[in-house]
């Protein structure tokens, strides 16, 4: 096979971090060629070299044995190479025909946009996918957008395909349709696609070929024919990793937290949360499975006392907390770890002393005639940073300098200090790799284990079907189901997730 | 009657142009809200050429000029140093307002010229307005370069991934803004009320600025505002003309003030973006980093 693309000597430093160290990458056309690490390790510092975002430091790109350079994306473009990047970037406000269009030399005088919608809607029936062009892109699901990024790159006539994580935000039919649809793209249009992702599966059934990265460097570099998922963990991690304890988690004891009809609104004034009823004991792990916008969000909200619940009951311990304020429930002994790390778990500019201040300045204990006792704050800090191994150079530093693991350990830390009745994580390794995202599994189990009620929401199948006790699939507000672990499979609640009923799954 | 329809169209015109110099740019995602103090610079800048020269096309194109080189600064902070809109703008305003203070008080009084002849009894700036709106609306909703601006004004990384220059295209918006404004001010200073004197403007491209949110960044409704806050100021100079005795015409004076922030609160509920479809550019006052 001929080699299309390739990269070799790329560098690139950024201020305090070699993203990049002489990287070398040959991609062979007509082939889907797998670009595998964890987190920070390069992948997507690379494919914005290879797309003109970045320029590196050292290095060169061929296209076709030839030497390129791009200056820019434009550049990239003009040589017939598209990115679908790992953040969407579409104009939500913007129609799907305008989003499809914008860029492309076509459009630089008058916008004839009946040529351009006869040309693009040729081009999603050759490649099967069906999208209405007049809609706005924000009324489309993650998926359609996806094929909108897709569609775009190909309209401006890219041979070469970049795509950096693109299955990340789908569900999992969503992910395997287009998965499906970029190998019959391969296969019959004699497209490349370089796909980066950090997901085994996904390189084992789709791709061809694999490079793998660490810490910006390439090391290793095969055919998937030749590959096991074992193999390739050990190159990405460097070593071994141990899989989590299995098997339920400890026997369970008293109830908890019991929860029932709740409802309440989502930002937009519409039901969000349409009854939802369960009780959890202690050392049970709840797992909710959910594909984001379905009410999981606003359940942990309500269940932290974030969001007003319009009906129902929420009782701790046996106690009636529906209508405590935030407070009063950590007090009680709810902790609450919300899906966005940086923007409500944690403030930037604080230290670590002060972010752990933010869960403990009601607390007696660390409260000194009226005045936050900082002396003990920094000690429990350091506690923490110790105990949940949390890599910073000192208490006092910046929570936006540490690494999303770290954070989220960080996070972690402060909240099970307090030694949690019950701990509500949501998306709690969402863009971890795999080290910390074992850990975090790990602790989460170890807290059940102590004693606490955990409701873990993802939309990670595996980290719900391997931890959770229970399983409630959630769809449009409500639970779909409620599974114990051994009725609990990835298929099953993968369907549910998207909205298939229980009629359906008991059919199989 | 006719002369105080002509006269409020005067008014209109004025606000207009600066309105949509600063709607191009904030389509572009560059707030501008120093709007005051390039009408300011670009009015004062075309008396003192004009009075000089007693040339009224060299007072203009001094004022063009001026008003370019401050939508480039304005630029320079916003978009090259990443700088914050307001604070740019802002300073531009307090600048603007100190030296236009310190470079007209020696001319202050009268230009001292004719007047500047309205072809058809028509107001010129008004009819330049609406070909400028036709314009800016053809411009922005039905070319490729106008959907470019509009990309990157609501999303400048999905502009930048497309392959469109965002800097570049946000630099022209704002000095087009800037010369739109320039231009206001010297209608103001060269035909609708040709006096120099202290802080002649009074807080017309406050006004502007609010229309171009009322108008919801389209060309068209920012027509209609322009036109009905023309008419609003003019009635307010002399009520007596419609509403003889009623109210001290300070009160009315202060209406059109007092009718923005009403229009402006409600046009900023949920509700009335919900019942309209959000419309403010998405990346509005944001700087852009690449990559
Ligand atoms: N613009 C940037 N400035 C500074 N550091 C960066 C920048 N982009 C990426 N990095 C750093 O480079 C490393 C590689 O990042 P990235 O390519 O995003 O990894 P991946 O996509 O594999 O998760 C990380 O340590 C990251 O923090
Ligand atoms: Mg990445």
């Amino acid at each position: 096979m001929e080699v299309v693309l390739a990269a070799r000597g790329i560098t690139k430093r950024f201020p305090g971090v070699l993203a990049l160290d002489r990287v070398d990458l040959e991609v062979p056309g007509g082939e889907i060629h797998a670009v595998l690490g964890q987190n920070g390790a390069g992948k997507t510092t690379l494919m914005n070299v290879l797309f003109g975002l970045v320029q590196p430091d050292e290095g060169a790109l061929f296209l076709h044995g030839r030497r390129v350079e791009f200056r820019s994306p434009h550049d990239a473009l003009t040589h017939g190479i598209g990115m679908v990047h790992q953040t969407r970037r579409l104009v939500a406000a913007h129609t799907v025909l305008e989003n499809i269009v914008l860029g492309h030399p076509r459009v630089r005088g008058v916008l004839s946009l009946r040529d351009a919608r006869v040309e693009v809607a040729a081009l999603c029936r050759r490649y099967g996918v069906g999208l209405d062009l007049g809609a706005r892109v924000w009324q489309l699901s993650e998926g359609e957008r996806q094929w909108v990024e897709i569609l775009k790159a190909l309209y401006r006539g890219a041979r070469v395909l970049i795509l950096d994580e693109p299955t990340s935000v789908l569900t999992p039919p969503e992910a395997a349709a287009l998965l499906a649809g970029l190998q019959a793209m391969v296969r019959g249009e004699g497209v490349t696609a370089l796909l980066v992702t950090h997901k085994l599966p996904t390189v084992m059934s789709a791709c061809d070929r694999v490079t793998v990265l660490r810490a910006g460097r390439v090391v290793g570099r095969l055919r998937t024919a030749e590959a096991t998922e074992d193999l390739l963990v050990r190159y990405m991690v460097g070593r071994d990793v141990a899989p989590g304890p299995a098997g339920p988690s400890g026997a369970p004891g008293r109830r908890v937290l019991e929860v029932e009809d709740l409802a309440c609104l989502g930002d937009r004034g519409v039901a969000a949360l349409r009854g939802v009823s369960f009780a959890l004991r202690e050392g049970e792990i709840l797992g909710i499975a959910g594909v984001a916008g379905n009410g999981q969000e606003e359940l942990a909200q309500v269940l932290a006392g974030l969001r007003p619940a319009t009906a129902g009951r929420v009782r701790l311990d046996g106690r009636d907390i529906t209508r405590l304020p935030p407070v009063a429930r950590w007090a009680l002994g709810v902790g609450y770890i919300p899906a966005e790390r940086t923007e409500v778990a944690s403030i930037g500019a604080f230290s670590l002393v002060d972010n752990t201040a933010l869960t403990y300045h009601f607390d007696p204990a660390y409260v000194r005639r009226g005045l936050l006792d900082d002396a003990g704050l920094a000690r429990l800090t350091r506690r923490i940073i110790d105990g949940f191994d949390v890599k910073v150079p000192h208490p006092y530093a910046r929570a936006r300098q540490l690494s999303g693991g770290n954070l989220q350990k960080m996070i972690l830390g402060r909240v099970l200090s307090r030694a949690p009745r019950v701990l509500i994580a949501h998306l709690p390794t969402q863009g971890l790799d795999v080290e910390a995202t074992a850990f975090v599994r790990a602790q989460l189990r170890e807290a059940a284990a102590g004693g606490a009620a955990v409701v873990l929401i993802s939309e990670d199948l595996d980290e719900i079907v391997a931890l959770g006790d229970w399983v409630a699939p959630i769809y449009e507000g409500r639970f779909v189901a409620w599974l114990g672990r051994e009725q609990a499979d990835p298929e099953t609640v993968g369907a549910m997730m998207a909205g298939r009923r229980r009629e359906w799954a008991a059919a199989r | 009657m006719w002369e105080l329809a002509v006269r409020s169209l005067e008014v209109s015109a004025i606000l207009l142009l600066a309105a949509l110099g600063e709607l191009v740019g904030q389509r572009s995602g560059v707030l501008n809200v120093g709007l005051e103090g390039l009408m300011l610079f670009g009015g004062t800048v075309a008396f003192i050429a004009t009075q000089a020269t007693g040339n009224f096309p060299l007072g203009f194109a001094a004022a063009l000029a001026v008003g370019a080189l401050l939508g480039c600064a304005h630029g320079f902070f916003s978009i090259t140093l990443r700088g914050d809109q307001v604070v740019s703008g802002m300073g531009l305003w307090i600048l603007s307002f100190g030296l236009t203070t310190f470079l007209g008080s020696p001319y202050a009084g009268p230009l001292g010229l004719g007047r500047i002849e309205s072809p058809a009894g028509l107001p010129p700036f008004f009819v330049l307005g609406v070909l400028l709106v036709a314009a800016a609306w053809f411009l922005l909703y039905r070319t490729g370069p106008g959907l470019a601006i509009r990309s990157v004004g609501e999303n400048p990384a999905a502009a930048e991934a497309a392959g469109i220059p965002v800097a570049a295209i946000r630099y022209l918006c704002v000095v087009a803004g800037g010369v739109l404004a320039a231009l206001a001010g010297a209608a103001y200073t060269l035909s609708y009320n040709p006096v120099w004197n202290y802080n002649f403007i009074m807080g017309w491209g406050f006004v502007s600025l609010a229309l171009v949110f009322f108008s919801m960044w389209n060309p068209w409704i920012l027509l209609a505002g322009a036109s009905l806050f023309g008419l609003m100021w003019q009635l307010s100079l002399s009520p007596e003309l419609v509403l003889p005795g009623i109210l001290s015409r300070y009160v009315w004076r202060t209406l059109p003030f007092a009718i923005t922030i009403p229009i402006l609160v409600v046009i900023s509920t949920p509700w009335f973006r919900t019942r309209w479809g959000l419309a403010k550019p998405e990346a509005l006052g944001q700087p852009y980093a690449k990559g």
